[in-house]
């Protein structure tokens, strides 16, 4: 039983992952960013790609994910975004144009392919990456063994919840993204750089779902297409909790990780995401504010 | 009638008759793949109903539309030779036989826990009813609790969603009643009253055409009822239209329904076109795809929504016969999307609409320059 | 003969706080009230639990005898409140004709109308209306380009348009000058004596000229209530805002 529950919390800790830039961007900017799961994409592919073209360590994904997936990011928000704020549905429909045109970028290999040029480590094919030594084997606490993998993905889940924490509720600038969740005419009012500030939240939003992405890599196949289930995941944990509160995203990431575990070992995968969908669906109709949302109006 | 009103019948009038002048023109195997961008147009004109009309964005049309292929997949799936050859009397679906345990009666009452079920579907006019029904139900069911609690537009894209990928789950998954993954294939032809629709025929062309003429001008005069014109007030504001004493779930959810009745018969004529039917319906990406469809048509334009989803289509198959384009036109199809939304957010048919009302304007001016002309002349007369 | 809104004791709590407490009222047919109080007196509050926008903790709310305490929205607006909203609400991306001419459906449910046009006699009414706001030149075009005043027009057009017994205006000249003011009384001048008009005003040029009887609120209670005469005379008025010469 603590293994399952131990399953669910590192399911429920790359739910969380890829769900908390999302709840940021959304929760703050009003974006609804199909994008993110291709942002999850790019960053497992950085790891593919700095193994096999820098020679780097799988650690060292971890921060070059961070900054190209931010980057990226921030391009976005310049040239698409920007344009689109306050116009909720057609940031959804912009986005999933984008989220096409970066996943046949990897694909066709920034477009190289029809020059007869291939990139090692690009191209429509699943590649793989190996988790370090020191990660593959279990960790024994009594008679439970648990995975050293899961524990990792755990902990830097934990790290980086805590980050954003930090920079939301202890900096300056994560004052000026509190204002803007709640009042951006106000904020811009009273000397908020609103622009400015939905830029870097948006590449740090991006940024989160490429650490998402060197996690999902030590365990899942990387391929062009890997982010689209990613994202539908991230928002039904996000509208579940409530939207625009982390906690709320931090809460209904455990609870839909360990219903998705425990359903799964009761009958199989298929059923258990499905059970997610129900209870998802069900959720928002009950409670349309989402289980955990504790901002008054 | 203004001269806007006119040219816009004058472009249903026109599309219906090229509808219809196609056959002319092109070979059998053609026309089959003709026939599936008109079922394809028909989607469009369910999402504009629901998205331009009500301002609702289904991002779980799919759902309606694997219903009511399903539907009539299940039918025709009895009908088929095969489910004949299965050494009962009655027919039973092959790969019931493949997935049933050993010792199970070769009956379709009980050959797998739920088969039962499908025994109305001996009927092909049962399957063809239920094909429309079930997703108007469904869609009833689901817009009557929706649209009562109040839930806003983006929530309602995604319980939507949500809805058509548990769908599709509970489908792969319940394989020995569905065939799970591979879907429904080896279907028996549409026939009724005697009469065969065999896919690879005109026969099945002119019944998508005729189909779709029927949808896209039952779908205008809807859209010139007083009912819609609430509708539209509703979407705009919603709170303004209670006060002025209407019923607003009932409007959003009656439109809703109508949308998904659509979408299911769509659903159906698919599974004739192209004999098959299967989870792929209720992807997350078709159901993205039909929005896109209609985005670029105009998402407020019924025609134009059509015309959108057949054009796309259209293209994206002529591209795919070059195999280094076919990813290549995905890319292109992204930047469409991108581009459209940015800079033309009522789509092409918003572009032909401004066009139109452009060029009335201008007649009502010449006109009315005309009259004042007219009346200096009698007045120095 | 029944009054025809009558208010009884009705209460909107919000937690522990009630925004109305107990407020009882009683419009008689024909009669135009206006409502005077501070902010935050609990004025708006007021015309939200009568036209069932939010839920009364407490009390009866009557239309000429029928009760609708509670009742949804649109079957309050059926059964003949109309309203006004302080910020106007209008449908934006409709021309202002079919704005008037939605108001005009007079069927709650959607299958009575699933017909083209509104009747004749509806039609002639929508032209009148068009006049009487001095909107049929815009008649064509989109609401959303209205300038304010014409938008807060427009929004009592489609009132007389709905032709409600009951008429609820929450400050219909807000942000108006001066002209466009005496112009909104003209239409509300219109509007009295076939209906019984309630409305929130803070403009006492403008209440001077329109009142008959003046109901003055003060934290969620009625404190006084009379003719304007007598209101601008009363103590408690005058102590309510705060012992200044106040607003009259």
């Amino acid at each position: 039983m603590v293994e399952v529950l131990f399953i669910g919390l590192s399911l429920s800790s790359i739910l969380l992952l890829i769900a908390l830039g999302l709840a940021i961007t959304y929760g703050a900017m009003g974006v609804i960013n199909m994008a993110h799961g291709d942002m999850v994409m790019i960053g497992a592919y950085v790891t593919v790609m700095s193994k096999i073209w820098l020679g780097l360590d799988f650690y060292f994904a971890i921060p070059l994910a961070f900054i190209v997936t931010a980057l990226i990011g921030l391009l976005i928000e310049r040239i698409v975004i920007r344009r689109l704020y306050g116009r909720l549905l057609d940031t959804l429909l912009a986005t999933w144009g984008i989220s096409i045109l970066l996943q046949q970028a990897v694909r066709l290999e920034l477009g190289l392919s029809f020059f007869g040029l291939h990139i090692e480590g690009l191209g429509p094919g699943l590649q793989k990456v190996d988790v370090p030594e020191f990660l593959r084997g279990t960790i024994s606490f009594g008679d439970t063994e648990l995975n050293g993998y899961r524990m990792f993905i755990i902990l830097v889940t934990i790290a980086l919840t805590f980050v954003t924490w930090f920079l939301l509720y202890r900096t300056a600038f994560g004052v000026q993204v509190r204002a803007i969740i709640r009042n951006p005419e106000m904020a811009a009012a009273s000397g908020i750089d609103v622009k400015r500030v939905n830029s870097l939240t948006f590449a740090f939003g991006s940024g989160l779902a490429g650490v998402a992405g060197v996690m999902m890599s030590g365990f899942k196949t990387v391929f062009p297409d890997m982010g689209a289930t990613l994202v539908v995941d991230g928002f039904m944990v996000v509208v579940a909790g409530g939207v625009g509160s982390i906690y709320g995203t931090i809460l209904s990431s455990g609870l839909l990780g360990e219903i998705n575990a425990l359903v799964a070992l009761a009958s199989n995968d298929i059923i258990a995401r499905a059970v997610v969908f129900a209870v998802v669906i069900l959720v928002i109709i009950l409670k349309p504010k989402g289980l955990f949302s504790f901002k008054e109006r | 009638m203004g001269l806007e009103r006119k040219i816009q019948l004058g472009a249903y009038a026109l599309f219906i008759v090229a509808l219809f002048l196609v056959p002319e023109f092109s070979d059998e195997f053609w026309l089959n793949r003709a026939s599936k961008y008109l079922v394809y147009g028909m989607l469009g004109v369910s999402i504009a109903l629901t998205w331009g009309y009500a301002g609702v964005l289904s991002l779980g049309q799919g759902l309606f539309f694997g219903i009511g292929a399903y539907m009539l997949a299940m039918s025709l799936k009895l009908a088929s030779p095969t489910s004949l050859a299965q050494g009962s009397d009655r027919p039973i679906p092959d790969f019931m036989l493949w997935n049933a345990e050993p010792d199970a009666p070769v009956e379709l009452c009980c050959i797998t826990p739920g088969s039962y079920l499908w025994l109305p579907f001996e009927s092909v006019s049962f399957g063809m009813l239920m094909g429309v029904l079930l997703p108007a139900v469904v869609a009833g069911i689901l817009g009557t609790i929706v649209f009562k609690k109040r839930i806003s537009g983006v929530f309602i894209s995604i319980i939507t969603l949500a809805l058509v990928l548990l769908v599709r789950l509970v489908v792969i998954d319940l394989q020995p009643l569905t065939n799970g993954f591979n879907g429904l294939t080896d279907l028996a032809f549409l026939t009724i009253a005697g009469f065969e629709f065999d896919p690879y025929s005109r026969s099945t062309y002119y019944l998508c055409a005729a189909s779709l003429a029927l949808v896209l001008i039952a779908a205008r005069l809807l859209a010139d009822t007083r009912a819609s014109l609430i509708l539209q007030a509703i979407r705009d504001d919603q709170q303004r239209a209670r006060h002025l004493g209407f019923n607003v779930p009932m409007y959003q959810t009656f439109f809703f329904v109508v949308s998904a009745a659509i979408a299911g018969y769509a659903g159906m004529l698919f599974v004739v076109a192209s004999e098959f039917a299967s989870p792929t319906f209720m992807d997350l990406s078709f159901s993205v795809a039909m929005v896109v469809w209609a985005a670029v048509g105009g998402r407020s334009s019924l025609l134009g929504a059509c015309i959108g989803a057949i054009a796309i289509n259209w293209i994206e198959a002529e591209v795919s016969e070059t195999a280094a384009l076919v990813e290549a036109w995905k890319a292109i199809i992204g930047l469409i999307f991108v581009l459209v939304v940015l800079f033309l957010p009522r789509g092409l048919g918003g572009v032909a609409h401004d066009l139109a009302a452009r060029l009335a304007r201008r007649q009502s001016r010449k006109a009315a320059a005309a009259g004042t002309a007219g009346a200096e002349v009698k007045r120095h007369a | 003969m029944p009054s025809a809104l009558r208010v009884e004791n009705v209460t909107a709590q919000f937690g522990a706080f009630k925004a109305v407490d107990s407020v009882s009222l009683s419009v008689s047919d024909g009669e135009l009230r206006v409502l005077l109080g501070a902010n935050g007196a609990g004025k708006t509050t007021l015309m939200d639990l009568i036209s069932g926008r939010i839920p009364c903790a407490e009390g009866d709310v009557q239309v000429y005898g029928r009760t609708i305490t509670n009742w949804q929205e649109h079957r309050i607006a059926s059964a003949g409140v109309g309203r006004k909203f302080q910020i106007p609400s209008v449908f934006r991306n409709l021309s202002v004709r079919k704005n008037i001419e939605v108001a005009r459906c007079h069927s709650q449910s959607v299958f009575k109308n699933l017909r083209f046009r509104l009747p004749a006699a509806d039609r002639r009414r929508v032209d009148d209306v068009l006049e009487l706001t001095g909107l049929q030149d815009s008649a064509e075009q989109l609401a959303a380009h209205l300038s304010h005043g014409e938008t807060q027009w427009l929004e009592l057009g489609m009132l007389v348009a709905q032709d409600p017994k009951v008429v609820l205006l929450d400050e219909p000249t807000a942000g108006m000058t001066q002209g466009e003011t005496s112009k909104t009384a003209e239409i509300i001048k219109r509007l009295r004596g076939d209906h019984s008009i309630v409305v929130i005003e803070h403009d006492m040029g403008f209440v001077r000229e329109i009142a008959e009887v003046i109901t003055v609120m003060h934290l969620g209670k009625v404190i006084a209530e009379g003719p304007v005469e007598q209101i601008e005379k009363d103590p408690e008025v005058r102590a309510a805002y705060l012992g200044s010469t106040g607003i009259l």
